[in-house]
């Protein structure tokens, strides 16, 4: 890809992400309420809680609390961008970590009890998921010989033929990152009776609207992750993520939230063994 | 080559003075002096563009066999008495196989076997002895201002600092002379006299429990002296030859048949034990009883990766071979046990020492794979991972000496209370595990080594990885939580200390930066030495990941950038604050104060469970490694 | 804009509520009523939260907690009392424990009676308090423009409670730095400040009709004037209001041929308007472990 590719792709993540975010997360509250039997929010709430939000005051616990959203809307930014212009896919993963990384220390120098258990949470949920996203860039690499997000997205294999058990680690992956049940432990929308808001408890105004808005970057991006399992026939890539996220939505709304353990165990049993199964097929079946 | 001969003699010579002269004044101007020649020394060695050197000494082969083995039988009596003395049988019995095994060798191949190259040094080990030179330099120079203090608190300690510096600055040759002998003989002198000198400053205290640590660990580095013995046995009854560099040859040439391997495996196992892999990790976890120094010298940065070096050294010989898939698979599982337990850790001392354990683990996974990846990974980590392990072991101490506890729940709110310690130990935190940082790097290409050769070998690393995020992140977060806020706080702590605290935080840092350079100058032309093919990263990824560099240094920034407009209140406690952000209404009108402690997990990750279980996997492996080479 | 409007995040307290009041505003989150189309959520959080919907009548336990609740919420923020009791105490005003409805602790801006309110009323409740949030919101954003027509003079004993929520709000960050929350000024009772009004001179500064500042002083002695608890709003911080306050209440006391004030050693801040007014440290003194006071003095010109 030539550089002025590159910067035009750049520039048009940063600006289509959020929205495309946003619309997502408009369209998981819609679909939650109507399988609640509930008319729901418009489409659009998501944005019209942002723009709430930034015209609210700023208050804090401790002064330096904000800084660190910044910092992780900064990085998740750049994720989304290193992403979709095609970069490395495990640079990706450890920029993603590293924002994630900026919202849980947040969340300690917040200083406050349930913000602490957010944070000590989320890492559990940190440490449950990556071992199933790095084996999917590792099962990736196997079949189309690249880290390269542009060459695998080229790539004529359809990946998830190869890699099925990775996929679906994968999607229960999407569980953990979209914070939904049953692994919402550490931030959810309905918990409050038991952790307040968690990671996020702390922090009002201006600052909660850059962690929603750093979600939905990061929500496009994990999509783009499950499409990259369809890249070969681009269409079904679009379906598949639709298919995806209204099952993920589905999960949502069925399960009840387990306890941190068994998050933890689910989430590492499951990448033992789909992920390490499925990498352990391809590898002998080359 | 005389520099290199003058690299291992200069800090012995040095050594002699330390102990001789007590005045304070001469010991610093020593020390310092000493520290900033010898780094400058490696340093320099490292400048000019000399490819494999070599040299022979002017000495007759049977004088410089004589004097070889008097010295090793002078170390083995040593350590033969000192085993009889405390009643250690063990020890003495082992002491006596060893120095048996010697005088065999000596007795059955005199005037048989030719030392060619005695001394030799190729990048690798300039590179080595540079990261000794430097890091131990900054050491010594630590240890200047904290030993004062470590006998001004511990009065109960005899000061025995002449003997300290002096087992230092002996320490310093020794690892020089590991690095650069190529005869296996005088490289297991070398060893020796590590092992003596870790032994001796364990129990530099001199208490009863310090004393325990010390012979175990010295019983369990005898061991693999032993194999080492062992090894040089066979090896010259096989090969006709007792050196590194011929091993080597013939392993990489022969495809890992048994005459190399079976030395090979030998070697290899003394390097696991040296380098505290399951399953002889406790001694590392003894040795936390010792000085901070001494922590940080020999138990992090250098003694141990002289076990690591020996082992990324065969990496040509065990590669592809059942016995380098068992050592890669031992380095594995230590790095994930090793992860695991340090999760449950809350003694900050404990929580760096199976740290460094995971990752030497991690070291010898690459050495066990031994392809061109491996082993580019595998020095990159010993690169970063000396530099950042040093920084954040002399930090614990720091602050240990200023609070005299070790524990991290007390080190909450540490970026008030002491603001550049606290900023120092997130610089070192950081560089261990988080992007772009030099671990981080390393263990990016420990991935990528072994996506193209041994995929399941991936399990241990992403496991591994996943849990070291969570003890790093939650000690960070301990520093960064201000409950209580304490004036800051940070005398009492010496320029020296200071002096080499900012250097490694700098060096952490900057290495980052520079490791491009040292890759293209040193790695890689050490790596197509041997295999005739490279790995790097790529220019892009580079170029991405010093962009993150610099984002991420942006943030010490914000320190100086206060929000104004912000309304300060106190934190969310269900809206009982009793006006404050700790103290809130409990039941029946008591106001309780609020506490947060982090996750230790211990019935998860338990020590002693965990280290039990890896154990006796190892402890598998070792058997079935040594079946097959057999 | 209507920001407010589409997006009204409720905190829900039950201050000794029959929990009949508390069903009902529940029920309007369940399928029959569902006020999340209108974007209301119900966080339990009062730092993300802009309407404080109270029920109950608020027993002598709670009155402490609503007002810590509410102090955690950003402004704009509106009181709704959903309810009878909450709006008046209904049957329960005389009980010993009972303080009689929300209004006893905290500003209301909706009442919404019944017993239980129905969640038809709570609705129309929320609704008409997201009409005066935007109109708070509007004040808010008009404050900022109005500084050019700020005005300082006297204050008087009606001013106390605006004056000591004011005190309040900026010794809370004081306190954040001591790390002492037990700072007279935060302790200050409504009584306490009334009495000062009778031996103490009081100027505020105006913005908009609000206060944003303040400063006290009083005669010691013949010829010495003491200043004290100079106070300027966080957000009106480096406007030069505090230089003006104090040249104001120096005005006050003509006679005075000295002036003197003190501070904490590390409210630095505060030294700044009387430092650039000529007031030099005379002083200083340990009051606690973390905190020192220092005494700044100033001798008028010409005297």
């Amino acid at each position: 890809m030539s550089p002025l590719e590159t910067v035009l792709l750049a520039v048009a993540a940063i600006v289509a992400a959020p929205f495309a975010g946003g619309l997502l997360a408009g369209i998981d509250r819609k679909l939650s309420a109507r399988m609640q039997s509930r008319w729901g929010p418009p489409l659009l709430q998501p944005f019209y809680d942002v723009r709430k939000l930034f015209r609210k005051e700023t208050i804090v616990v401790r002064r330096s609390q904000n800084f660190y959203i910044y910092f992780f809307f900064v990085f998740m930014v750049f994720t989304t961008v290193l992403f979709f212009t095609g970069g490395d896919i495990l640079l990706t993963i450890f920029a993603l970590t590293l924002a994630s990384i900026f919202l849980v220390l947040a969340a300690y120098k917040a200083s406050s009890p349930y913000s602490f258990i957010g944070a000590e949470r989320e890492l559990i949920l940190m440490m449950a998921y990556e071992p199933m996203v790095l084996l999917a860039a590792v099962g990736m690499y196997l079949v189309t010989r690249s880290f390269i997000v542009v060459d695998i997205a080229r790539s004529p294999q359809l990946l998830v033929l190869s890699l099925p058990g990775l996929f679906i680690g994968f999607v229960v992956t999407l569980l953990f990152k979209m914070r939904k049940s049953p692994f919402d432990i550490s931030a959810s929308h309905h918990a409050h009776q038991e952790i307040v808001r968690g990671i996020t408890t702390e922090f009002s105004g201006r600052t909660l609207a850059f962690i929603e808005i750093a979600h939905w970057y990061e929500t496009t991006v994990v999509l783009g992750m499950v499409a990259l399992f369809f890249a070969a026939l681009p269409w079904l890539a679009a379906v598949a993520a639709a298919c995806v996220f209204f099952l993920v939505i589905l999960v949502d709304n069925v399960f009840a939230r387990v306890k941190w353990r068994l998050a933890l165990a689910s989430g590492w049993i499951i990448a033992a063994a789909l992920g390490v199964g499925n990498i352990l097929v391809v590898f002998f079946l080359r | 080559m005389t520099a290199h001969a003058l690299l291992i003699a200069f800090p012995l010579a040095i050594a002699i003075p330390l102990l001789v002269f007590r005045s304070r004044a001469v010991t610093n101007v020593l020390v310092i002096t000493a520290a900033v020649l010898i780094a400058a020394g490696s340093l320099g060695l490292l400048l000019p563009q000399t490819s494999v050197l070599s040299a022979s000494f002017q000495v007759p082969a049977e004088y410089l066999d004589w004097t070889l083995l008097g010295l090793e039988l002078a170390v083995a009596a040593f350590i033969f008495f000192l085993g009889v003395r405390h009643l250690r049988h063990l020890v003495s019995f082992l002491a006596l196989l060893q120095a048996g095994l010697a005088v065999a060798t000596e007795i059955l191949f005199r005037g048989r076997i030719e030392v060619v190259t005695l001394l030799a040094a190729d990048k690798f080990s300039l590179m080595m002895a540079g990261i000794v030179g430097i890091v131990g330099g900054f050491i010594a120079v630590y240890s200047l201002g904290y030993m004062k203090a470590y006998h001004e608190h511990h009065r109960e300690y005899r000061d025995r600092q002449p003997l300290f510096f002096f087992l230092l600055f002996l320490f310093l040759s020794a690892m020089f002379g590991v690095f650069f002998s190529n005869s296996l003989p005088l490289l297991l002198l070398f060893w020796e006299i590590t092992t003596l000198c870790s032994f001796l400053l364990i129990g530099y205290n001199g208490t009863a429990e310090s004393r325990g640590r010390a012979f175990l660990a010295l019983t369990l580095n005898l061991l693999g002296g032993l194999a080492f013995a062992g090894a040089i046995l066979f090896l010259a009854f096989t090969a006709g030859t007792v050196e590194l560099d011929r091993l080597i040859a013939m392993g990489a040439a022969g495809g890992g048949l048994g005459a190399a391997l079976i030395p090979a495996a030998l070697l290899a196992f003394a390097g696991m034990t040296k380098s505290a892999q399951m399953p002889f990790s406790s001694w590392l976890l003894g040795a936390m009883v010792a000085p901070t120094p001494v922590s940080a010298l020999l138990h992090s940065s250098t003694m141990v990766k002289a076990g690591v070096y020996l082992v990324l050294r065969l990496a040509p010989v065990l590669r592809g071979t059942i016995p380098g898939t068992m050592v890669a698979l031992i380095g594995g599982i230590t790095f994930l046990a090793g992860s695991l337990i340090a999760i449950s850790q809350s003694d900050a001392k404990r929580v760096l020492a199976w740290s460094t354990i995971a990752n030497l683990g991690l070291i010898v996974l690459c050495g066990g794979i031994g392809t061109y990846e491996a082993l580019w990974a595998g020095i990159l980590l010993i690169l970063f991972h000396a530099v950042t392990k040093a920084l954040l072991f002399l930090c614990v101490g720091t602050f240990e000496q200023k609070t005299n506890t070790r524990d991290i729940e007390s080190m909450s709110g540490l970026i008030v209370a002491m603001p550049k310690l606290s900023i120092m130990i997130q610089i070192g935190i950081a560089g261990m595990f988080l992007a772009p940082f030099g671990m981080l790097v390393s263990k990016w290409a420990v991935l990528r080594a072994l996506v193209d050769s041994n995929p399941l070998l991936v399990v241990f690393v992403v496991f591994g990885s996943s849990a070291t995020l969570f003890f790093w992140v939650k000690w960070m977060g301990k520093l960064l939580e201000v409950t209580k806020v304490r004036p800051a706080d940070e005398t009492g702590i010496a320029v020296r200390q200071w002096v080499a605290l900012s250097a490694l935080s700098v060096l952490s840092v900057g290495l980052v930066g520079f490791y491009p350079l040292i890759s293209a100058q040193l790695i890689e032309p050490y790596v197509r030495s041997i295999y005739g093919m490279v790995t790097t990263i790529s220019q892009g990824n580079l170029i991405i990941m010093s962009i993150m560099l610099g984002m991420v240094a942006l943030f010490p920034v914000t320190f100086f950038v206060y929000q104004r407009k912000v309304r300060v209140v106190d934190a969310y406690l269900g809206g009982g604050n009793m006006d404050s952000s700790v103290l809130f209404q409990g039941a029946g009108g008591q106001v309780k104060s609020m506490e947060m402690r982090n996750y230790y997990l211990a019935h998860l990750f338990g020590e002693k469970r965990l280290s039990l279980a890896g154990g006796i996997a190892c402890a598998a492996l070792i058997f079935v490694m040594f079946g097959v080479a057999l | 804009m209507k920001a407010f409007t589409k997006s009204p995040w409720v905190l829900h307290y039950d201050a000794s509520s029959c929990n009949g009041c508390d069903i009902e505003v529940l029920a309007s989150l369940t399928p029959l009523y569902d006020v999340e189309r209108l974007g209301v959520i119900n966080t339990g959080n009062p730092k993300h939260a802009d309407i404080f919907l109270v029920t109950g009548s608020v027993n002598a336990q709670n009155v402490k907690v609503l007002r810590t609740l509410y102090e955690q919420m950003p402004e704009p923020r509106v009181v709704a009392a959903v309810g009878i009791c909450a709006t008046s105490g209904c049957v329960f005003r005389e009980c010993y424990n009972v303080m009689g409805g929300v209004d006893t602790v905290l500003p209301v801006d909706i009442y919404v009676p019944g017993c239980a309110a129905r969640p038809e009323s709570i609705i129309d409740g929320i609704l008409q308090a997201v009409a005066l949030l935007e109109k708070k919101h509007a004040y808010m954003k008009s404050m900022h423009g109005q500084m050019k027509e700020m005005t300082i003079g006297r204050a008087t004993a009606l001013d106390s409670p605006e004056i000591l929520a004011l005190q309040k709000i900026v010794y809370q960050n004081e306190a954040e730095m001591y790390d002492d929350w037990s700072l007279a000024p935060l302790r200050q009772t409504l009584e306490d400040m009334r009495r000062d009004f009778e031996t103490r001179v009081f100027i505020k500064a105006v913005v908009g009709g609000k206060i944003i500042g303040s400063i006290r002083g009083y005669m010691v002695g013949e010829e010495t004037g003491h200043v004290t608890r100079l106070i300027v709003h966080p957000y009106f911080w480096r406007q030069g209001i505090g230089k003006r306050l104090v040249q104001e209440i120096e005005s006050c006391f003509p006679q005075a041929t000295r002036f003197e004030t003190f501070m904490g050693d590390k409210s630095k801040h505060t030294m700044e308007p009387y430092e650039q007014l000529g007031y030099v440290a005379v002083r200083q003194e340990k009051v606690t472990e973390h905190r020192d006071r220092v005494y700044f003095a100033r001798d008028r010109e010409g005297a």
